[in-house]
């Protein structure tokens, strides 16, 4: 460069500029430009804030849908449209028992397409719940749960409360006879204790029940307390919570070293090159490995990258993919069907029957045979045993396969039809012929909060268990048949709760036969 | 990687038309753009609302209705762009669900006249417009309907309607522009009949040019005049409202149903049966529409079939009377108000204690009488009940003192049917039994009672003797131990209580004609005379009732 260029004039560098200020935005947003070569795809990644928490390569066992069917990415994906519909929603929203109702109105039939919002959040929400539980499914019957991978099962238990926890407290705000009354049914849940307090009569000084009742509501009935109450967890602490959680969940799948894959993972994957990128389009000019040290045996460490595709585009394509398709299926939801709208919350009017959430009537299922049971006891023993599940289960056979371990899909079938058949019977016969207190009238409420449908359920679940484990010699085969019989139970009691019970929780084969008012 | 990309494709392109679905549907396809557009004057197509804050009204019916609210061109073509009919009140300051019930906030047809679920409020139906009033107002003094009937045929007799307009009749005639044209009456009951208005007219008749008016009207009598000002004075802009709640107040209704704390407790209290929600109210029984006026016409046709187990008799009404009674029910609500907007007659009932329900005795009689005792005091026999007593009997009547009525009425036959009536019980103040009382002798063609000067309790007669004669000759009707059947229950203790001995003497001795109660002092082919001596004795053992069982 000896030739020196006549310096142009200001105005023409300007004007250049100016042109060229488009490409120069891009490439600084950027950094390493088009992601097109090797290098540039690993930089597409670690170079983004928002993709950093990907690894730049990707095993092609990971990729498969099967693996994980997208479960998570949708939960995402669901969270995330309810964020964007919800804060659409708090613009209008005003959570006073004076106007929340009107405001709802006005939102369904004034401000624009504020019904379909109001719609997608609804239907996100739903959606949310229900690929939470089928992701923990996922997780639990491809055994991902196992080490390195405990803590992050943890987490995504919290995650799932949290989630329960969110809809709940949404499910408030319309202030209308649904919400009040659905309300009121998840307060006196978390009231239960009171059962076995009043049994032993200790509530006068010791009261955890109403205790639990009374932070929830922050009152003894629903009123303008738990409105705002309701209002900030659903707005601010629960999604502050779970974005929380969010971050150490996908942090923790990074650093416990990508997804669980089967230790001969690599002899099952068939290379199939020509449909991917290719690999190594340029010389590199310095090798990229993984970027951190990761615990444990995961299939990049040490080993040259081979059944791996670069995150970029391969992994993302498919996030999207997942994504968007959950994007749509809310949507559509949110086209066809309308959020529940009834008439204004009235106290002194209850509905009969009182139903919680489509996700609590199951526990509200056991809860009409005994609170405590239902509304702690069951959950509890539940919650902790799915904690302990990855701590107890220290095999290492059928990692990251669909329904591994010993016994496999074998199993898992006995145990779906030893759930659903022992939750059928055990119902058919309490509403067929009554329980304890319509055989002994005077037997004492502690009797039948130890020996009530829940807690026999959960027992012949327990046992079924027990022998699993002696039979096949593995624990892991023990949580599959308790899980799957769990799982089974909880869809069943579910679909009795919704269906199948009318006013005063009697049996009826539909709600057409209810009795009028 | 090429699914993936597919995936993300077609979700992505559905995604968006469902959104851009949604956004036509929400926003351009919605049925009031369509009314809007289709106006045969171009009007300005936005959504319209009438906001009443201290009402609580955003009410939008106006969005679809365009013709009611104020400034607004009127379109022809759909009559749901009509304008508002000429009412009393202004829809804009007023707002619409206040009357007419519905759901304002809504902007789709079903949504907004309430006929959805979940909705507790549907409007009310047009030929029941005027029940609304009842929201807020409480048309007062309302009279028997057959004082109402005489108004109005007093009306048509000195031919008012030549001059005047009523009720959407008369007046019309002649050309409007008349000397004639007398102003438009309909209303003239909601600010008072003016005070001199016979004066002014006898005046006019004598000073005005026009010779019409020496011939269209002439002297009327003080008590035509007054029948006159009662009936004008109900004409209040609500005629069906106001006949719907004369009839109620004619048909004994309130002996078994309170309104507003005044009525009876057989029944129950019906201050708020209007608001009644029709998605909680049991339509298992009911033909036809789910509607609460469909739901009060089909009971009042036969109300055991509707409430199973009700009480109530099948009263026999022509339809006519149904479509009014059912008018009156759908009226029984009440808005809560701010202060400022409280109408002079909603003070008057609630405030300043004025009665809804005129306070002669006729009126009262009708109103919380005649369904059990009967319109003209002849009793009532309704199935499956003991029969209800022929208060108006000139026989009752002749021994039966005012204090006796009085004390009857006021605290009521505890252990039967007839409630108390005492102000802290079914609500009648004093004066108004006095005025029941005077009423009950009218139906007796003025019988009264003469004080024999008697001491209230004078029968010393054998008890054993009248024990004896009781079982042989009232038993059969009244109970061995005095209990009831046929006949009454003796064995009351404020029956016994308030009786005095002449009474119940007299009562024995002379019957009641026209009743089954016969004359035992009276001599008989069928059964023996008794003698005073003997009915004096069963006196003395009815007596004997009070101590105990």
């Amino acid at each position: 460069m000896t030739t020196a260029t006549p310096p142009k004039p200001a105005l023409r560098r300007f004007v250049e500029n100016l042109r060229d200020a488009p490409r120069r935005v891009r490439d600084s947003a950027l950094r390493s430009g088009k992601a097109n070569t090797d290098r540039t795809r690993s930089t597409f990644v670690f170079d983004n804030v928002f993709l950093h928490v990907h690894p730049v390569r990707t095993h092609r066992w990971s990729l498969r849908w099967s693996s994980t069917w997208g479960l998570g990415i949708a939960s995402l994906a669901a969270f995330g449209v309810t964020l964007v519909t919800g804060v659409l929603l708090m613009f209008y929203y005003k959570p006073h028992p004076s106007a929340a109702y009107d405001s709802i109105k006005d939102i369904v039939y004034v401000v624009p397409t504020g019904r379909f919002i109001r719609n997608i959040h609804r239907w996100a929400a739903n959606v949310m719940v229900v690929t939470v539980l089928l992701h923990m499914a996922r997780v639990f019957f491809t055994a991902s749960y196992r080490a390195p991978r405990e803590f992050n099962w943890l987490t995504g238990m919290a995650l799932l409360a949290v989630t329960l926890g969110l809809s709940f407290t949404g499910y408030l705000l319309p202030w209308d006879q649904l919400a009040y009354w659905a309300i009121t049914i998840g307060a006196n849940i978390a009231q239960s204790p009171r059962e076995v307090t009043d049994a032993l009569g200790v509530t006068p000084s010791f009261d955890p029940g109403g205790l639990q009742k009374f932070l929830l509501l922050g009152s003894d009935v629903v009123g303008e307390e738990a409105l705002i109450r309701f209002y900030l967890l659903h707005v601010m602490i629960l999604p502050m919570a779970l974005a929380a959680l969010l971050a150490v969940h996908f942090w923790r799948i990074r650093k416990d070293g990508g997804l669980a894959r089967p230790a001969d993972v690599d002899q099952r994957v068939i290379d199939d090159t020509e449909a991917t990128y290719p690999v190594f389009t340029q010389a590199p000019r310095k090798t990229y490995q993984i970027a951190a040290l990761v615990r444990g045996r995961t299939a990049a460490v040490g080993r040259a990258p081979e059944n791996t595709l670069p995150s970029m585009p391969h992994l993302f394509y498919a996030e999207l993919a997942a994504a968007m398709l959950t994007v749509a299926v809310c949507v559509g939801l949110a086209l066809l069907s309308d959020a529940p709208l009834k008439e204004l919350a009235n106290p002194a009017v209850p509905e009969n029957p009182a139903k919680a959430p489509w996700y609590f009537l199951g526990l509200q299922e056991l809860v009409s045979y005994s609170a405590f049971m239902g509304g702690i006891g069951i959950p509890a023993i539940v919650m902790v045993g799915l904690s302990l599940i990855p701590y107890l289960d220290r095999e290492t056979a059928g990692t990251g396969e669909w329904f591994g371990g010993p016994g496999g899909g074998r199993v898992v079938a006995q145990a779906a039809l030893v759930g659903l058949g022992a939750a059928l019977a055990v119902e058919i016969f309490a509403i067929r012929f009554g329980w304890l207190r319509e055989w002994i009238p005077d037997v004492a409420q502690l009797w039948i909060t130890l020996f009530n449908p829940g807690t026999v359920l959960a027992a012949i679940y327990a046992a079924y268990s027990v022998w699993l484990v002696r039979r096949y010699d593995s624990t892991r085969t023990g949580a599959l048949g308790l899980f799957t019989c769990f799982l089974c139970g909880f869809v069943l009691l579910t679909v009795v709760g919704t269906h199948f019970r009318g006013p005063n929780w009697h049996f009826y084969w539909s709600p057409a036969d209810w009795p009028a008012h | 990687m090429r699914r993936n990309k597919h995936l993300l494709l077609w979700s992505s392109l559905a995604t968006l038309a469902l959104l851009v679905t949604a956004a036509a549907q929400e926003n351009v396809l919605r049925p009031w753009r369509r009314m809007q557009h289709a106006a045969s004057v171009p009007i300005d197509v936005r959504l319209r609302q009438v906001v009443v804050p201290a009402l609580g009204a955003a009410d939008r019916c106006v969005s679809c209705h365009v013709g009611m609210a104020t400034g607004e061109p009127t379109a022809s073509g759909d009559p749901t762009l009509a304008p508002h009919p000429d009412v009393a009140h202004d829809p804009n300051t007023f707002g619409c669900t206040v009357c007419h019930g519905g759901q304002g906030r809504a902007t789709d047809a079903d949504d907004a006249h309430g006929w959805v679920h979940f909705w507790p409020a549907p409007m009310l139906p047009l030929r029941n417009a005027d029940a609304g009033c009842g929201s807020c107002h409480t048309h007062l003094a309302v009279t028997h309907v057959e004082r109402l009937r005489e108004g109005q045929t007093l009306v048509e007799r000195l031919d008012c309607l030549a001059c005047h307009e009523l009720d959407g009749r008369g007046g019309t005639t002649r050309p409007r522009s008349h000397v004639l044209d007398g102003p438009d009456l309909s209303r003239v009951g909601a600010r008072g009949v003016p005070q001199h208005w016979y004066e002014e007219h006898l005046t006019q008749r004598t000073t005005n040019i026009d010779p019409a008016w020496a011939t269209s009207f002439g002297p009327i009598s003080e008590s035509e005049r007054a029948t006159l000002e009662e009936f004008l004075a109900s004409r209040v802009g609500a005629p069906k409202l106001v006949a719907a709640k004369s009839l109620f107040h004619s048909l004994g209704c309130r002996g078994c149903h309170r309104i507003g704390g005044v009525g009876g407790d057989d029944g129950p209290d019906l201050t708020l049966v209007g608001e009644r929600d029709p998605g909680r109210t049991d339509f298992s029984h009911v033909r036809g529409e789910h509607t609460l006026a469909n739901w009060f016409a089909e009971h009042f046709r036969a109300p055991a079939t509707i409430v199973l187990g009700s009480r109530m008799p099948t009263l026999g009404l022509s339809e006519e009377e149904i479509e009014l009674l059912t008018h009156y029910m759908l009226s029984l609500r009440r808005s809560d108000l701010p202060d400022a907007f409280w109408p002079t007659d909603r003070v008057r009932a609630e405030r300043l204690g004025q009665r809804e329900f005129a306070t002669d005795g006729a009126t009262l009689y009708g109103a919380f009488c005649a369904a059990c005792h009967g319109t003209r005091g002849q009793g009532m026999r309704f199935a499956g009940m003991t029969p209800f007593p022929a208060v108006g009997s000139r026989d009752f009547l002749a021994i039966a003192s005012d204090d006796f009525l009085r004390l009857t009425i006021e605290h009521g036959r505890p252990g039967r049917r007839m409630p108390a009536w005492g102000v802290m019980e079914g609500g009648l103040r004093p004066a108004e039994i006095s005025a029941v009382i005077a009423h009950l002798r009218d139906l007796g063609e003025g019988t009264g009672c003469e004080p024999d000067g008697q001491p209230v309790r004078w029968a010393q007669g054998q008890v054993e003797l009248g024990r004896t004669l009781f079982a042989q000759h009232c038993a059969p009707c009244h109970g061995k131990r005095g209990q009831g059947g046929e006949g009454l229950a003796l064995a009351n203790r404020a029956l016994l209580a308030a009786a005095t001995d002449t009474y119940l003497f007299e009562s024995i001795r002379r019957g009641r004609r026209e009743t089954t109660m016969p004359a035992f002092g009276a001599s008989s082919a069928v059964r023996p005379t008794l003698s005073d001596r003997e009915i004096e004795s069963i006196v003395t053992f009815l007596r004997s009732f009070e101590v105990g069982p």
